[in-house]
Formats: C-alpha cells, structure tokens, sequence
C-alpha cells in the first residue's frame, strides 16, 4: 500500500516516471513546474505540498513539504484544492480539466496554457495514480 | 383487501403515476404562490423537495423502480400531503399535469406496506456533524429525500451517497462549508434548480451535477425587504424571483425578473439575470448594490467590505468557463425599478425577422421601452395557449395563416406607445393581446376556417387583419371570456380557472412580463435547451448567420427546434439571443442530441466571434456587464477550435457523452 504524499509515494513515482514514461513519447519533451497544494489533509487539517520539475520530458524534481510554499522554488503552475479533490483526481474519479472547471481546483497562471500542459501531462497524471492506493480518512 | 387486490391497486395507481412523473420537468412553479392559491402545506412545513409536488415526481419514480427501500421519512412525505389540490391548480396552469394523483399513489403505496418493511436510516458521523449546524429536522442522509433532487442537482441512476442540508444563515453556510472542506466532502448549493433542470439532465452533466457530498438546499434562506425609500430590497438566498416582484410590487416598484420560479440571489450568480428588460435596468453587477457571499473556505464577506479585491472582474474565453460558482450568494441588497402609471405593452407582428431585428435594434440604441424582445410565433403561441394542442394550432394559424412569425414586444410607457407606433405600420395593442388569451380556444379552432383562408390569400394578411377592418371580425369571433379559455381544463377544474381568469392580472400584458409566470409553459411535458449569448448588434449579416448556425445545427441533429427570444442589451450595443431546442427528456437518445447541439453552436459561436455564449455567461453574473461583454471577441483560431474539443473531451468524458 503506498500512502499520497508518503515517502515511498515520491519514491515510487519518481521509479515509474524515469523507469516507464518516455520523453519524447509519453511526456512531449516539455519543460515546466508545478506546485500542487494540498488543503484540509488529514487528519489535523494541515496544508502540504508537492512540486514537479519536468525539463525536456524528463523529470527533474518530485518533493513534498508541508505548507503551501517551497523555498527557491517558483512553479509555473499552482493548483491548489483540498485532499478530497486530489483523492478524487487520483482515483480517477474526477478528470483535472473538470476539477478546474466545476472550481474544485484553483488555478495560478495562464488558464490556456494550462489547459494545453493537462493534455500534455495525461501521462503524468496517470503514473501519479497508478502509483497511489491509499489515503488519510 | 386481499393481497391480490392491493398488488392490483399498487401497481394502477403507480403506474399511472409514474406516467404523470415523467412528463415533469422540474419547472418549480408548485413552490411559488402564482396563482394565489396559496402553497402546498406540506412543502411549506418540511421544506426538502421531497414534500413539494416537483420532488414527489422524481420519489414515486424509485419508488416504482425499487430503486429506493421504504423508510420513516417515506411514511412522512406520504401523511404530509393533505390532498388540498393546489398542485393540481398550479401544475395545470403551466403544463396540464395533475401531481395530486402522484401524492396519491404515494400514500396508497405507503399504506399497503407492510409496518417490518419500513427501514430507519442510521446516523453517521457527517450527518452528526451537520445536524449540529442547523438542528436535527434540516439535514438528512434519508434515500427518500435524496432522490427528490435527482434531475435539478443529482444526476439521474446516482448512487444517493449525499447528504441534504437546510441552513437558515449566512453563519450556517459558512459552517457547513467549513465542514465540508475538514471532512473532504464535495458541496454544491442548490436554489430553485431552473438552471440544473434545463441543463444538467444532459447537457454538460458531469460538469453541472454534484456526484457525491452535500446538497446545500437554500430554501430557508427567506428575508426579504423592501425598501421604497432607496428602492432597494433586501433579498435572502431562498426567494424567488415571483416572491420578491410580488413584495416589490406593492410599493409600485419593480425588479429586473428572469425565471418566476428562480432564486434571485442565484439567478444574479448564474447568468446576471437574463431578461428582456435588461436593455433598461441592466445586467450582471448592475442588478445589485451589495452581496454577502461565503466562499470555498467558509468566509464570509459582502462586496461593501473595505480593501476586498475588485469583485467585478473575471476573465473570459473558453478557457475560463466554469461551472460552479465560486461563492455562495446568501443574501443581495438589489436594485428597485420605478412603475410608472401609464404603462401599455405594444407588439409589431413581422414576417421576417430581419426587419424585426432591425427595429429592435433602433429601439434598443434609443432605449425606448422598458422591456424590449423579439418574440418567435412559437415563444408566443406558448405562451398565449393554454394547452399544448392549442399552442400548435395557435403556432400553426401565425406561421401559415397570417405569415406572423415574429413579433418585437414593447413594454414602455405612453411616450414609448408613440414613438413605436410611429415606426410601425401596425401594431397589435394590449385589447387585442386580452382578447387573445381569453379567446385562445376559439383563435385555435379557427385553424384551416375560410375566415383565415381569405385572410391569407391577401398580399399582407397582418395589415389587412392589424390595420383593416378584419381586426373588428377576429375579435368578434373569438368571444374571449373567462369562461371561454376555462373549458379548455379538466371538468372538475374549470369553475376554478374560470375566476382566475377573472383577475386582471392573468390578462395583463404588463403584469405578464414582469412576473414571468407564462415561460415555464415551455416546459410542458418535455424539456428544452436554450443556448445562445450576446452578439455585438453592429453587424446585421453576422447576427442573422449566427442565428441561421443554430437552425442548422438543429436540422441537423433533426430537432425540433426554434429562435425563442432577442432582447437588446447595453443600450442596444449587443442583442441576447435564445434559440430553444426541444426534446423528451425521457430519451437518453434525444438527451445526447441535445447535448451535442448545445456544445456544437458553442464551438460555432466561439469560431463566428462577437459571440459572447451562454457558456460564458454561466456562474459570472457576479462581474460588471462591461467585463463580460468588452472586448468584443475575436473568432477563436484552428488551434483554438482544437482546444476547446480537447477541453470537452477531457471534462465531458468524450463526445459520445456529452
């Protein structure tokens, strides 16, 4: 069982994403950064974050850190929700597009531009999920 | 009774009412007192959906499909309905429907149960948590009460994993948001459902519907002042648009109104309130001076607040439609409008919608006229006719008869009468229009008469029928009375209808307008869609192929389909349109055309340019009209076509879902 946002998670994701996705293939050659923030984690309803680095397809950084910020580090894109709408997202429940869309996610940058990265990062997303099994209740 | 004959008795009386529920269509008119036969007392007490007429359509439908177990809550809803028949009365005004006999079966479905079936649903921690918040009696995990939402914020076979809650305050909101967010719980707030019911059965389901969490029903939300010496009111979350015109009106006051049934606060937040009298009173942040809001987070704050961000500014395209507001609007302070004494309501019939529009549009630059549209024959004969056959005959004698396919309403004053009658060759004044809906049985029956066969054989049957002397022989054959249109009703109703007719009001053309009780006869036993938005006025050609797209796309999908209403908007800058289609909402077949209909004319409105479309209208009522409307937009490029399917297909789960 690999608990979000837990150490092996990092582990695991940062394994599947060097180990299956392709650069060129699975994740376009794109460079970018996000931060994801992570509102009302339980169970003490604390903030955390996760921050993904891509350069040229490949992934440079994966971290978590509680609090809403990482030091030095500016993302392109913030999207912050709370933990239920990420659990949602990792099981496949609920799409990003229309978490931003029904304002389940909130979004800092060019919405546009943003829209084109989702499409882009499908396969991101989908080793994100396939590499998470469990969460707080 | 032999249990033969109960089975018997259950299966007539639900079969037929499940008949019935079906060809409901959530217009919420049983939750407003319309007709002055006051509420249904059981809804009034219990407040869920499930104790109003509209909510005992979407019950009786599990029930029949044993979707639903029986429970406590069930055997309340069926002993609450006293059987007073006010739903009959409403329900048939607007769509010929008799929702008693559904209360009806529900009771005798609840009788014939046997007392070990009936199940008590357990309290779990959330439910706990939120009855804390607003008391016991108004939240709710009871499956019976759940599916009453089903169709106006549930989607339809959900799995009923939701709580339903009825917070009284502003304070109550925040807390329960507040809540929701600690307990990763999903929440959507619900008004009077208008929006959800028109759109969210199939049009961008899964964008509009909640899936799983907490209904915020708003309905308990009733404060409402009206203040003549600011010409403000002071409107809580739970009143309609008809509640607070009704409270306005006593004062010789008016509010910009939409939707009869809609919430006020809700239809600000939603769409700005879309009406044709928005070309004077205005749109989106002009209906209101102030607003408390709570947001995601379960603050609470009011657009008078000092050192807030600009509230009034959004940004918009394709990329930023969105689908749920991002606030909660508890309570507005809105703007009042002046009643003057000497207002007459006056239509230009037309055979061809170029010269209507262009008339509008004069009128709308000059803002003449209170409230301005241009009406389709079909708007019209809907609204006029009492009964759905009527309607077609009376659609059937304008189109192919008389070659009235449009006509531009005015509302104005006596100044405003003048100057139209200026600009038209003939008018059709209010007398006539009284005549017309009383007489509405007898214009109906005149369909293929020599009457109408000679009148057509003229060069322009409208002038020699507004403007000769067959207007004195249309009148006179149409013997409009009270008692007239009454016989159109069921027997056991007419004495009641005939009063009702009685009333002024329910031949006022001006009162008709303002309380907007016709409209919902749109949706009489089916459904519509009504896409459109704003186009710039500046340009005839691009405004009549951009209307022209719509017809095509309904032709193509073999719809059945209609022009519903323009209005001009900002001094006549942009013209609003509504271009209806009409389906069965009990055809997920017909409900997927729809969709792709309503996504399809987008994706043109946004290629065409100077469109602003209803998609972007959603949720941004909040924001100032200029935001919206300026700048004008471009046509969007390949690329940008590309996008926007992209975006539909990653939210709406691929085309054959939308």
């Amino acid at each position: 069982m690999v608990k979000f946002l837990s150490e092996e998670w990092i582990e695991n994701c940062k394994n599947y994403i060097n180990e299956k996705l392709d650069p060129e293939r699975d994740l376009k050659n794109i460079t970018t950064s996000v931060l994801g923030v992570i509102e009302h984690v339980p169970p003490i309803d604390t903030t955390m974050s996760f921050y993904i680095e891509l350069k040229g397809g490949r992934l440079d950084e994966l971290k978590v850190n509680t609090g809403d910020t990482f030091e030095g580090k500016e993302a392109i894109y913030e999207i912050k929700g709370n933990y239920g709408t990420y659990k949602d997202i990792l099981e496949g429940k609920l799409g990003m597009a229309m978490a931003l869309l029904k304002n389940r996610l909130k979004l800092k940058g060019s919405k546009i531009e943003a829209l084109k990265i989702i499409k882009q990062l499908d396969s991101l997303i989908e080793s994100l999920r396939k590499n998470t099994d469990e969460f707080e209740e | 009774m032999s249990s033969e004959k109960v089975l018997t008795v259950k299966k007539t009386s639900l079969d037929e009412a499940v008949a019935i529920a079906k060809k409901g269509t959530h217009c919420g008119m049983c939750r407003i007192d319309f007709l002055g036969t006051g509420l249904c007392p059981s809804g009034k007490k219990h407040g869920y959906l499930a104790y109003w007429p509209q909510g005992r359509m979407e019950l009786v439908k599990h029930l029949k499909e044993g979707k639903i177990k029986p429970t406590e809550k069930l055997v309340e809803i069926a002993n609450s309905c006293t059987l007073c028949g006010i739903c009959d009365k409403q329900c048939n005004f607007t769509t010929q429907l008799r929702p008693e006999k559904v209360a009806k079966a529900i009771k005798e479905h609840v009788n014939n149960l046997d007392k070990s079936e009936i199940q008590s649903v357990p309290e779990d921690d959330m439910l706990r948590g939120l009855r804390e918040i607003v008391g016991e009696q108004w939240a709710t995990n009871d499956p019976n009460i759940i599916v009453s939402y089903t169709r106006s914020i549930i989607p339809p076979d959900s799995e009923l994993k939701f709580y339903i809650v009825m917070p009284e305050s502003t304070e109550q909101v925040s807390k329960i948001i507040k809540f929701a967010n600690k307990n990763n719980l999903p929440y959507m707030a619900r008004s009077g459902g208008t929006t959800f019911s028109v759109t969210a059965s199939y049009v961008l389901t899964k964008a509009l519907s909640l899936d799983h969490g907490i209904v915020i029903d708003l309905l308990r939300l009733k404060k409402l002042e009206i203040h003549p010496e600011s010409s403000t009111a002071v409107v809580g979350a739970g009143i309609t648009t008809f509640e607070i015109q009704k409270a306005a009106h006593k004062h010789n006051l008016r509010v910009l109104a939409a939707e009869a049934g809609a919430h006020y606060c809700s239809n600000i937040a939603t769409t700005g309130i879309i009406s044709t009298w928005g070309n004077k009173y205005g749109a989106f942040a002009d209906n209101f001076i102030d607003v408390t809001q709570v947001d995601e987070e379960g603050t609470i704050t009011k657009h008078s607040d000092a050192g807030i961000v600009n509230p009034y500014s959004a940004e918009t395209g394709f990329a930023n439609v969105t689908m749920t507001p991002s606030k909660i609007i508890t309570e507005a302070v809105v703007k009042l409008h002046p009643i003057f004494d000497d207002e007459i309501a006056v239509f230009v019939p037309f055979t061809h919608l170029k010269d209507a529009l262009s008339m509008l549009v004069k009128l709308g630059k000059r803002d003449v006229g209170l409230s301005l549209s241009i009406l389709s024959a079909k708007y019209l004969a809907e609204f006029l006719s009492p009964t759905i056959q009527l309607s077609r005959d009376f659609e059937y004698i304008c189109k192919h008869h008389l070659k009235l396919n449009w006509v531009v309403s005015v509302i104005g004053t006596k100044d405003d009468q003048k100057i139209v009658e200026e600009m038209a060759e003939y008018t059709m004044d209010q007398s006539l229009m009284k005549s017309l809906i009383l007489g509405a049985p007898r214009f109906s029956a005149l369909k293929d008469s020599e009457f109408l066969k000679i009148l057509s054989e003229e060069d322009d049957p409208l002038k020699a029928l507004f403007a000769g002397p067959m207007r004195k022989h249309l009148e006179k054959s149409l013997d409009p009375s009270p008692e007239q249109v009454a016989k159109v009703y069921d027997k056991d109703l007419q004495d009641f209808f005939k009063k009702l007719y009685t009333k002024p009001e329910m031949t006022n053309v001006v009162w008709l307008h303002a309380f907007r009780i016709l409209p919902t006869r749109m949706l009489r036993q089916r459904m519509f869609s009504g896409p459109g938005g704003s186009i710039w006025s500046g340009d005839m050609d691009h405004v009549l192929n951009w209307i022209q797209m719509f017809a095509d796309v309904g032709d193509k999908y073999g719809l059945e389909h209609s022009l519903g209403f323009i209005t001009p908007l900002d001094h006549g800058n942009f013209v609003y349109m509504e271009y209806d289609y009409f389906f069965n909402h009990n055809d997920p077949e017909h409900g997927h055309k729809i969709g792709k209909a309503f996504i399809e004319t987008t994706e043109q409105s946004y290629v065409m340019g100077k469109v602003i479309t209803l998609m972007d209208y959603l949720f941004k009522g909040m924001y100032r009209k200029e935001h919206i409307l300026y700048p004008i937009p471009k046509g969007i490029s390949k690329e940008e076509q590309l996008m926007f399917k992209e975006l539909l297909e990653s939210t709406l789960g691929g085309e054959e879902t939308w």
